[in-house]
Formats: structure tokens, sequence, C-alpha cells
């Protein structure tokens, strides 16, 4: 009685163990960064044209220099997602744009900076955005994927990373979070 | 033979080429060539050239690709894992050894960017659980063939009553 008690609880473990890993479905990209909490790297990156007039040839992002909190968004113009959420960052940059920088990086998208210019065009997007052409930026920032947007506090550590396109309800949310 | 034209002096008459310009010549055509062998890739530089290469394969093979599934950054072609190759190149080049470059990847990343996870914490798990499960599974099976054997060596119990009845059997057949 004890040994069938033992194979039957061995059994049940082995299956449920079996269950979990069938149901738990695809591996989970949302990775925590690396860098929450901690200042975000430096870059200084080539602008796309329509922003040369307003902040020169390139941008040299400093954490903590801007004095207000950063939201830097990493697209590519391949990217469907990004696609998705471009109205929805013009949205809070016209919301939030004198309280916090909205910053957009197009990466892993090499020799594409025309294409990424006609995706800038298509969505009006008045928000800065750079060129991060060998993508060097994009693994200093430990990039896992587009799009991803990290929201800077004012003093230029990180406090959260959002993997995948953001909705109104979130950038709302997490921009607040950033204001307070 | 034709001689060769010279430009005509103011004077109007042909200058002769000076006798060092040969000489000079020969000697800017044996340095150019000696530049140019200087440049040329020696097989030393190839074969250092495809060690480096070999190298960014065996460090890549330790990386994860960021954006694939179950892929090391040697064996995707994703435009970040080619970058991350260049820069894997590129620090080798700098001297970079091993160590140093799996930790630059893993302060950006985590220790989620490692394909074999780090020998320490948590992580130590992953290393011991197997040796333990083999050691236990190792032990049980002993203990089940030493059982099995003792079994098949031990003389069952009979019966004097049978013992009896077999004897009476074997008389009664003889």
């Amino acid at each position: 009685m004890k040994r069938l008690l033992l194979v039957i609880a061995l059994t049940a473990g082995l299956g449920g163990l079996f269950l979990f890993g069938l149901l738990r479905g695809p591996p989970d990209r949302d990775i925590p960064s690396n860098l929450l909490g901690k200042p975000v790297p430096a870059f200084d990156l080539p602008l796309h044209t329509p922003y040369l007039a307003e902040y020169g040839p390139t941008f040299a992002f400093e954490p903590g220099a801007i004095g207000r909190p950063v939201v830097i968004n990493f697209w590519a113009q391949w990217c469907a997602p990004c696609r998705y959420e471009a109205p929805v960052l013009q949205q809070a940059w016209q919301e939030y744009g004198d309280q916090a920088l909205i910053l957009g990086i197009q990466t892993q998208d090499r020799g594409n900076q025309a294409k990424g210019l006609e995706f800038i065009r298509e969505f009006g997007l008045t928000f800065p955005s750079v060129i991060d052409d060998d993508s060097r930026t994009s693994i200093d920032y430990g990039l896992a994927g587009v799009p991803e947007t990290f929201f800077i506090r004012a003093d230029g550590t990180l406090a959260y990373k959002h993997a995948g396109p953001v909705t109104p309800e979130l950038m709302d949310a997490k921009l607040r979070e950033l204001l307070d | 033979m034709t001689p060769i034209p010279t430009a005509p002096t103011p004077a109007g008459r042909a200058r002769p080429a000076p006798r060092w310009f040969g000489p000079l010549r020969w000697g800017a055509l044996l340095l150019a060539l000696l530049l140019g062998g200087l440049a040329w890739p020696t097989p030393a530089a190839a074969q250092a050239e495809v060690v480096t290469e070999a190298r960014v394969y065996e460090i890549a093979k330790l990386l994860r690709c960021p954006v694939c599934v179950s892929e090391s950054v040697a064996a995707s072609s994703s435009p970040i894992s080619v970058q991350m190759r260049e820069q894997i190149q590129e620090m080798l080049v700098q001297g970079r050894s091993e160590r140093e470059i799996l930790g630059y990847f893993q302060e950006r990343y985590g220790d989620w960017i490692l394909l074999e996870p780090p020998k320490r914490g948590l992580h130590l798990l992953v290393w011991l659980l197997p040796a333990v499960a083999a050691l236990v599974g190792l032990a049980l099976l002993l203990t089940l063939v030493r059982r099995w054997t003792r079994a098949g060596r031990e003389v069952p119990a009979v019966d004097e009553a049978d013992l009896q009845r077999l004897r009476e059997a074997l008389r009664e057949q003889e």
C-alpha cells in the first residue's frame, strides 16, 4: 500500500511538471533590465533630418544633464508594433513635451535611414529621433528587441523598461510617476 | 634607334636626361615594391585573422541571441547578433580577454545573456541537481540490484509435511 502511494505521488509530481511545461506558453521576453535604478548609458547619435534645425547634427545624451525625465523609445521602420505605438508616443509628446523629453532611436535597421525618415513623416512625429545605425546603443541598453521603451528619471537613472508597444494608459501612468 | 624626344630648352637645344635619373628611378621602383610587399597580408597576418574569427565564434557561442528563441549569437543572423559578433571581434583585437568580453555583455543584459549559467548563487542548482540526481539514481540502482541478488541466493523455507509427501512420491516412482 505504501509503495503504491509512493508510485502515485511520483507519477503525479512528474505529470504536474510536464503539464506546467506544456501550459506555460512561449518563453517570457519581458526580461527586467539590468539597468534598473542605475544611470543609463550616454550616447551621441546623428539626428534624422527633420530635427537638425532644432537640435543640430547630433544629439548628445548625458544621463541627468537634461534636468527632466526622459523617455527613450527604440524603434525600427520594419517593426509592426512600432507602427502601432508611434501615434501613442506622438500624443504623449504633445501632452507632456514641456515637462519630459521623448526621444526616438532608430535601431537594428542598418542602412535604412531613408525608410526611417518615411516612417517619421508618415506618423508626423515631432519629437526628436536619432539613428543608431550600428546598433551599439541598443546593445549598451541591453535591448532584446524592438520596440522597447525606457522611462528615465530626471537624475538619469532607469525607473522602468517596457518591452513591446506602449499604450496610452501605460505612457500616462509611467510619465505621471516620473513627474511626481 | 629613334631618340626619345625631349622638351626643347629655352635656347632651342634638346636637354639630355641627367645621369642620376636612371638610378633614382630604379631606387623608387624598388622602394615601391618593398612598401607594397609590406602592405600585402603575410601568411602570419592572415592566420591571425582566421584565429580571431574562430575565437569570435567561440565566444559568440556562449552568448544568447537577444531577439531569438534558444539560439546563440554565433548561430543567429539577426542584425543585433551580427553587431554583437563585430563588437566581440573589435574587443579581441584590442586584446580583451574572453572573461572581459562576456562581462561586458553580462553588465548590459544580466546573467540571462549567458547560455551557460554562472556557477554561483541560485544558478548553482542547475549544475548541482543533475549530479545529485545521478548519485541518488545510482544508489537506488545498487540497492535494488543487491536486493534482487540476495533474493536469488536465499533458500526458500519448505514445510516438513511437503518434503515428506515429495519423498513418498519419489519412492513410489522407483
